[in-house]
């Protein structure tokens, strides 16, 4: 089972059990992890649930697409180059996730 | 004979239900969502639909695309809802699917994107400011909806669409007819959508020939990956940005204020760190802020509906293609699994899941733009004015299709 490595804004984390096949927005929202909001439920339309992907792990998902690079520079949270949105990030047997929140999401 | 009628539910979980307290409503939404999912309803008008208690299952249902909105804009089915869908509001983005909803998204959701209604905070605050100084210097009491919850949004509008600020009277009076749907004369509300087409159509040909940074300048000459946007195409989306625009928000302002004025210890914890907790604030009232005016609350509410294109299965009950289906955010708000201690007013929840702003492909596009006038509205009202307080009765319009608050008279 992936387990997905929440790091708030302060520093606190929280790490929850995720399921293969889900995104790591989905994960936040059913386990009320603070800070990923996920609005458009994942269709790259609301860009509410911006996160820093850890530097070892990007190269573990496949890259931005061009809709989701556009909607990166809607986020509330300037982005840096390690920013994701969460819901492009599918969990995968055997690959735990670190992600962190950014301070802003709306 | 309707579903209701027929189905016998185990007592105490009828839907919909009657005003009753708060707390007795809640418990009744508790079992209604123990007992099932959702529930058939017949609606005033436009015949029965599916209605979801649970929240889980809203989700799941808003996040599935095989729940569409074009039988309702082709006219093939009347939309199901508790007032007549003006005919208008039925050409506008909520009731397209993709692809074209995405193109017309697209459009938009840059202009009233996080980031931008980020840069747009500051000028929040300082009109925010201003309009409570002039509702100062006039004297208490006063009505707070009139002087202070709907400029705010107006004015924020305005100045993202491009509107001149000296138009502003009219789209109020503009709105309140288009949204009427009682005691309004029909050729008052004709005249009145004629009007603001005629002078939207003006504007955007303007846009056209002179560009500005606003968006209306952007929709009028919208390149997007070589599609473009022909005029009928942007009067629709201009439209229900103006009516939700600033008709919910002010809304919303209005009843959080209220709220905070029936909750003293919320109010006073609010006002220990007004920016802090503006944020969780925000939350509480889209979600629970209605019931926390103290008066009896009924259950059957519901956003726009979906219908199903074939079969589906949401949570364990079948949804047959042809029928149509929407939540209740109010239900999926205080169905008794998502949060505990639902019918309470609590300023400082961090995880609060409410439907309000809807979710999935249709969620709100403003809704950044409602959340930071909501924080800043409500939060520099307080700053300003810690010993705001309640001088008389609060007031609705029932005869509009959102029942906006008309009155809050308060005193400093
Ligand atoms: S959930 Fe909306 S962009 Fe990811």
């Amino acid at each position: 089972m992936p387990k997905v490595f929440y790091t708030q804004p302060d520093g606190a984390e929280r790490v929850v059990d995720g399921k293969v096949g889900d995104s790591v927005m989905r994960t936040a929202v059913q386990n009320g992890v603070a800070g990923i909001v996920g609005q458009c439920g994942g269709v790259l339309s609301c860009a509410t649930c911006h996160v820093f992907l850890a530097e070892g792990e990007l190269d573990a998902y496949p890259p931005v697409s061009e809709d989701e690079d556009e909607m990166l520079d809607c986020a509330a949270t300037d982005r840096e180059p390690n920013s994701r949105l969460s819901c492009q990030l599918v969990l995968r047997e055997g690959t735990d996730v670190h992600v962190t929140i950014p301070p802003e999401q709306l | 004979m309707t579903e209701t009628t027929e189905r016998a539910y185990p007592p105490g979980t009828e839907y919909p239900f009657g005003p009753r307290p708060v707390h007795e409503a809640a418990e009744q939404y508790h079992r209604i969502a123990a007992d099932r999912p959702m529930t058939k309803m017949t609606m005033p008008f436009g015949g029965d639909v599916w209605v979801i208690h649970r929240n889980q299952a809203a989700r799941d249902m808003l996040g599935d695309t095989r729940f569409v909105r074009e039988p309702f804009r082709t006219g093939e089915r009347v939309v199901p809802y508790f007032v007549e869908f003006p005919d208008f509001l039925k050409t506008t983005i909520q009731f397209e699917d993709p692809p074209h909803h995405t193109k017309l998204r697209r459009l938009v959701q840059r202009s009233i994107s996080p980031k931008r209604v980020r840069a747009m905070r500051e000028s929040a605050v300082e009109f925010a400011n201003h309009l409570i100084d002039e509702m100062v210097s006039k004297g208490s009491p006063a009505n707070l909806v009139e002087e202070y919850a709907l400029g705010l949004p107006i004015q924020m509008l305005s100045n993202l669409l491009g509107v001149p600020p000296e138009d502003r009277p009219k789209f109020e009076r503009w709105a309140a007819s288009t949204l009427a749907t009682a005691n309004m004369p029909e050729e008052r509300i004709a005249n009145d959508m004629l009007e603001l087409i005629g002078y939207m159509s003006g504007l955007i040909e303007e846009r056209r020939r002179e560009p500005r940074e606003d968006l209306l300048s952007d929709l009028a000459n919208a390149r997007d990956k070589d599609e473009s946007l022909t005029d009928d195409e942007i009067m629709p989306i201009a439209l229900i940005l103006i009516i939700a625009g600033f008709d919910n928000t002010a809304n919303f302002i209005s009843t959080g204020v209220a709220a905070l004025l029936h909750h003293d210890a919320q109010r006073e914890l609010l006002l220990t760190d007004v920016d802090g907790l503006m944020p969780t604030a925000v939350e509480e009232i889209l979600r629970h802020g209605g019931w926390a005016l103290g008066t009896p609350v009924g259950g059957g509410g519901g956003l726009v509906p979906f219908v199903a294109t074939e079969d589906v299965v949401i949570d364990g009950q079948l949804i047959a293609a042809g029928e149509a289906v929407l939540i209740d955010p109010t239900a999926v708000a205080h169905d008794g699994i998502v949060l505990p201690d639902d019918a309470e007013f609590d300023i400082t929840r961090q995880n609060n899941p409410q439907l309000t702003l809807s979710y999935g492909l249709h969620h709100c596009l403003g809704a950044p733009l409602a959340r930071m006038e909501m924080q800043v509205g409500i939060g520099e009202l307080f700053k300003r004015l810690p010993q705001l307080r309640l001088a008389g009765e609060i007031r609705w319009n029932r005869d509009h299709l959102s029942q906006p608050m008309v009155e809050l008279p308060v005193a400093w």
